[in-house]
C-alpha cells in the first residue's frame, strides 16, 4: 500500500476553489429553487385549475426523470434549438428546477399539514385568505416544512456534482482533473468526500440550531 | 327589536347529502339563543353558514336586514361576527396577547398600543391577563378557549357564535368557560350557542331550538322546552340527555 496524501496538500488551493464553486453553484440553485417551490407550491393549493396543473406537470416531469438528463437537456439538447447557456448557467439552472420541484412538495405538505381550523379561526376573525395565508398559516408551515428542507438542502448540494458533467469545475470535477495528473484516485477521492461532509456538517449544525430555535417558540 | 341574523328556508349540502333541509331562524339584537340536537342534527353547520365559513346552496340569509351572497365582502361581514370554535383554534404560534391583538392590527389597522389596551381589558373579563405572554401550548383546554373568546371579542362584534365551545374539555374545565359566556350574556351580546350543556341552555338561553336531521324540530322559552316538549322527537332527545 502506497499512500501519498502530500500530494492534497500541494493541490489544496485548487480543491478549495472546487468547494467554493460547489457552495457556489448549490447556494444559487437553493436560492432559485425555494423561489421556483414556493411558486409551485401555490399553484399546487390554488383553487384555480390551469395554475394547479401547471404545478402538477412541473412536479410530475421533474421528479419523474433523472437531474442527469434534465441538465444534459438544457446544456447539450437546448443548443440545437438555438439556445445557447454557458455551462455554469445550465448548470445552476438545472439544479434550481429540480431543487424547486422537491421543495414545492414539501412546501405543500407543510401549508397541508397545518389545521384546517387555522385558516377558519382567521378568517372568522375577518383576515382575507392572503393575509390569512402570510400571517397565520406560513409561519407554522414553515416551521413543519424545516426537517424536509434541510434534507432537500443536502441533496442538492450533494447533486451539485452531476454538475462536472456539463462541464463545471466544481469540486468533484477539480478532483478527477487532479487524478488526471497525479493518478492518486483514492487519496483525492476521500479527501473530496471529507470535504463534502464537512460543508454538510456546517449546513447540519446551522439547521439544527434554526429548528431547536422554532421549537422554542 | 332589530333582526341581527334572518335565515330563510336554508339549505346546505356536503355532496349529495343534505345536511340543512330548509331552516327558519330569526335571532334578535341581544338575544340568546342555543341550539342543541344530536350529532350530526346540522346545528355547528347552521352557525358556520352565517360567517359563510360554508356555502349555502338555497335559501336567503340576512345579517342586520342585508342579504348575505355572493356580492357580499365577506372579510367585512365577519369583523362584526365572533365565533369560538369546539378546538379553540389559537394561533399555536403566537402568545396569548398577539393571539388577541392579532386581527384587530391586521384587518382593523388598529394601532398596537390601543390593541394591546383593549386586548388587555378583555383578557382581564376572561381571567387570563397573567398568561398574557404564554403560548398556547402552555395553557390548559379551558385557558385555551376563553382566550379564544377574548380573541373574538377584540374585533368588537355585534354577535358572537360558539360551536360546542366546551365539547372538547375535559369535565371540570366546562364551568370557567361557561362563566365567561354567562357573563358576556349579561352584557347584552347577542349570541348563538350550539352546546350539549343543557343547564347552561335552561339558565341563559332566551329562546332554544332543537335541530335534528336538517329541521328545526322544535323551538321555544327554556321552561316550555324544557318541562312541556311539544314533539316526540324532542322528548325522546331530552330522556337520552337524562335531563
Amino acid at each position: 500500500m502506497n499512500l501519498d496524501y502530500s500530494v492534497i496538500y500541494s493541490k489544496l488551493p485548487i480543491l478549495l476553489h472546487g468547494a467554493f464553486v460547489t457552495l457556489q453553484i448549490s447556494l444559487l440553485a437553493l436560492l432559485i429553487g425555494m423561489v421556483l417551490g414556493l411558486a409551485g407550491a401555490m399553484c399546487r393549493i390554488s383553487s384555480n385549475r390551469v395554475l394547479n396543473f401547471i404545478g402538477f406537470l412541473y412536479v410530475w416531469i421533474i421528479r419523474g426523470t433523472p437531474l442527469m438528463v434534465q441538465l444534459f437537456i438544457l446544456y447539450f439538447g437546448l443548443p440545437q434549438l438555438g439556445i445557447k447557456m454557458s455551462s455554469m448557467s445550465a448548470g445552476v439552472l438545472g439544479l434550481a428546477i429540480n431543487t424547486g420541484a422537491y421543495v414545492s412538495e414539501i412546501l405543500r405538505a407543510g401549508i397541508q399539514a397545518v389545521d384546517t381550523g387555522q385558516m377558519e379561526a382567521a378568517q372568522s376573525l375577518g383576515m382575507s385568505y392572503r393575509k390569512a395565508m402570510t400571517r397565520i398559516i406560513a409561519p407554522q408551515a414553515i416551521k413543519i416544512s424545516i426537517p424536509p428542507l434541510v434534507n432537500q438542502f443536502i441533496m442538492t448540494l450533494k447533486n451539485s456534482s452531476i454538475a462536472s458533467l456539463v462541464t463545471i469545475t466544481e469540486l468533484l470535477r477539480t478532483g478527477e482533473q487532479i487524478i488526471y495528473t497525479t493518478f492518486r484516485s483514492f487519496e483525492v477521492y476521500t479527501t473530496l468526500a471529507v470535504i463534502y461532509l464537512i460543508i454538510n456538517s456546517v449546513f447540519m449544525v446551522i439547521a439544527n440550531q434554526l429548528e431547536r430555535r422554532m421549537a422554542q417558540k | 327589536m332589530k333582526h341581527m341574523v334572518e335565515m330563510e328556508n336554508v339549505h346546505k349540502s356536503f355532496g349529495s347529502i343534505e345536511v340543512l333541509k330548509g331552516i327558519n331562524l330569526v335571532v334578535d339584537e341581544g338575544e340568546k339563543v342555543v341550539i342543541i340536537g344530536p350529532s350530526g342534527s346540522g346545528k355547528s353547520t347552521v352557525l358556520r353558514c352565517i360567517n359563510r365559513l360554508e356555502n349555502i346552496q338555497a335559501g336567503t340569509l340576512r345579517f342586520e336586514g342585508m342579504e348575505v351572497n355572493n356580492k357580499t365582502d365577506l372579510c367585512a361581514l365577519r369583523t362584526n361576527i365572533g365565533m369560538v370554535f369546539q378546538r379553540f383554534n389559537l394561533f399555536p404560534h403566537k402568545t396569548t396577547l398577539e393571539n388577541v391583538i392579532e386581527a384587530p392590527m391586521q384587518v382593523k389597522n388598529m394601532d398596537r398600543q390601543q390593541a394591546v389596551k383593549t386586548a388587555m381589558q378583555l383578557l382581564e373579563k376572561v381571567g387570563l391577563v397573567d398568561k398574557c405572554d404564554a403560548y398556547p401550548h402552555k395553557l390548559s383546554g379551558g385557558q385555551q378557549q376563553r382566550v379564544a373568546i377574548a380573541r373574538a371579542l377584540a374585533m368588537n362584534p355585534k354577535i358572537m357564535l360558539f360551536d360546542e365551545p366546551t365539547s372538547a374539555l375535559d369535565p371540570e374545565l366546562v364551568g370557567e368557560v361557561l362563566a365567561v359566556m354567562k357573563s358576556l350574556a349579561t352584557d347584552g351580546m347577542s349570541m348563538m350557542v350550539v352546546t350539549h350543556e343543557l343547564g347552561f341552555a335552561r339558565e341563559v338561553a332566551d329562546r332554544i331550538v332543537f335541530i335534528d336531521q336538517g329541521v328545526i324540530v322544535e323551538t321555544g322559552s327554556p321552561q316550555k322546552f324544557f318541562e312541556d316538549p311539544q314533539q316526540e322527537r324532542t322528548k325522546a332527545f331530552l330522556s337520552r340527555m337524562r335531563y
